[in-house]
């Protein structure tokens, strides 16, 4: 069956759209790239961002996963100039992406290098170098089934993934061996997406019930620690089931449990 | 015109960062929240947490000035030194003559 004509893309915003659907993008006037206009704004509204879920073509963009099609605006000042397209699909399998930041567990230890399973294909390469502050005398102490948080570095389809436990300047910010105690669990990637977002209902209600701590991964897994290991499950068992859940009986459920 | 593939949902939502603690668990998370937070959203502001001194800044400032003369006294030479100690003794009047006799040779009287 031959590919039909593709739809605008700002037409399919906030719709399902299927893999093999062809967007077409407004042709943009000034496509000469010899001629540089010296204008505020010429040169940054050119630039799109195409995100996970589609890949450039010719006519325009073509989706590859299934899923709503969103888009954020142009501007914000320190994010790409220019509009940016992606397709918020629904999957448990992870796929390692540089940059992520995600948790990861360690299962061998090979000299100098640690092996951890992240959840992806392969297992991921963590230099025992890459703690903030880890010299070749002052070696991190990691053991075997330890939680580590920390980001890709090296994330491709043709090599095995490298993580690091320091950002750019060297500082830790946060991630390193996650401490004791607590409780490792596993969820599909759109939730922690849904959690992570800048004003989550869910993530805010909970706080309001409990004091926890809460590390999440772009892996699908969460580890969540709080004073009594009831407090935790709870907490466990509704991060699980909010997925599925309403707003109300979200709220129901948390009024129970915020009289004990 | 550019496009630009990215895979990483980072950059496409504004996603906050993966540690967070709550009413009080863990206050270095916390620390870490606001700052991370606070990041993504505008440009990064340093904050100057003014650490609480041991000692105040005008015990501090006494000191130095104590100090100062007080290492600068041993790169004098001697002769220098000498010409400290006679301003150190301004008041007495005494010592000052049978300094300079001493300086001066005398001679032997007939």
């Amino acid at each position: 069956m031959a590919a039909g004509r593709g739809t605008a893309a700002e037409a399919c915003v906030g719709q399902v759209v299927l893999p093999g659907d062809v967007l077409l993008l407004p042709a943009r006037p000034d496509e000469d790239g010899e001629r540089l206009r010296l204008g505020a704004g010429a040169a940054p509204r050119g630039r799109l961002l195409c995100g996970p879920g589609l890949r450039r073509c010719a006519a325009g963009l073509l989706v590859t996963k299934c899923g709503l099609l969103r888009h954020r605006q142009a501007g914000g000042g320190a994010t790409a100039a220019g509009g940016a397209y992606w397709v918020d699909s629904q999957q448990k399998r992870y796929v390692p992406v540089k940059g992520d930041h995600v948790i990861g567990i360690v299962t061998a230890k090979a000299g100098d290098v640690f092996k951890l399973d992240v959840g992806g294909s392969e297992q991921a390469s963590l230099s025992y170098l890459a703690f903030e502050g880890a010299t070749k005398r002052n070696r991190p102490n990691v053991q075997v089934g330890d939680l580590i948080y920390g980001q890709f570095l090296v994330a491709n389809k043709d090599m095995e993934p490298e993580m690091v436990c320091i950002d750019s300047s060297g500082r830790s910010s946060g991630m390193g061996i996650i401490g004791e105690d607590g409780f490792l669990f596993k969820v599909s990637l759109g939730l922690i997406r849904k959690l992570l977002a800048p004003k989550c209902e869910i993530i805010q209600e909970l706080s309001q019930l409990y004091p926890f701590e809460l590390v999440l991964g772009m892996n699908g897994r969460i580890w969540v620690k709080a004073k009594t290991v009831q407090q935790t499950l709870i907490i466990v068992n509704i991060l699980e089931a909010c997925e599925y859940m309403t707003a109300e009986q979200r709220k129901q459920a948390l009024a129970k449990f915020s009289g004990n | 015109s550019f496009i630009i593939e990215e895979r990483s949902f980072m950059s496409c939502e504004d996603l906050l960062y993966g540690r967070m603690s709550f009413k009080g668990f863990n206050p270095e998370i916390e620390k870490l929240m606001i700052q991370m937070n606070s990041r993504c959203k505008e440009e990064e502001i340093e904050v100057d947490d003014k650490m609480e001194a041991d000692v105040s800044d005008e015990e501090m400032a006494r000191r130095y000035e104590t100090l100062v003369g007080t290492i600068g006294k041993k790169f004098l030479r001697k002769r220098d030194q000498r010409v400290l100690q006679d301003e150190d003794e301004d008041g007495n009047s005494n010592r000052r003559p049978s300094k300079k006799a001493k300086k001066k040779f005398l001679k032997p009287q007939d």
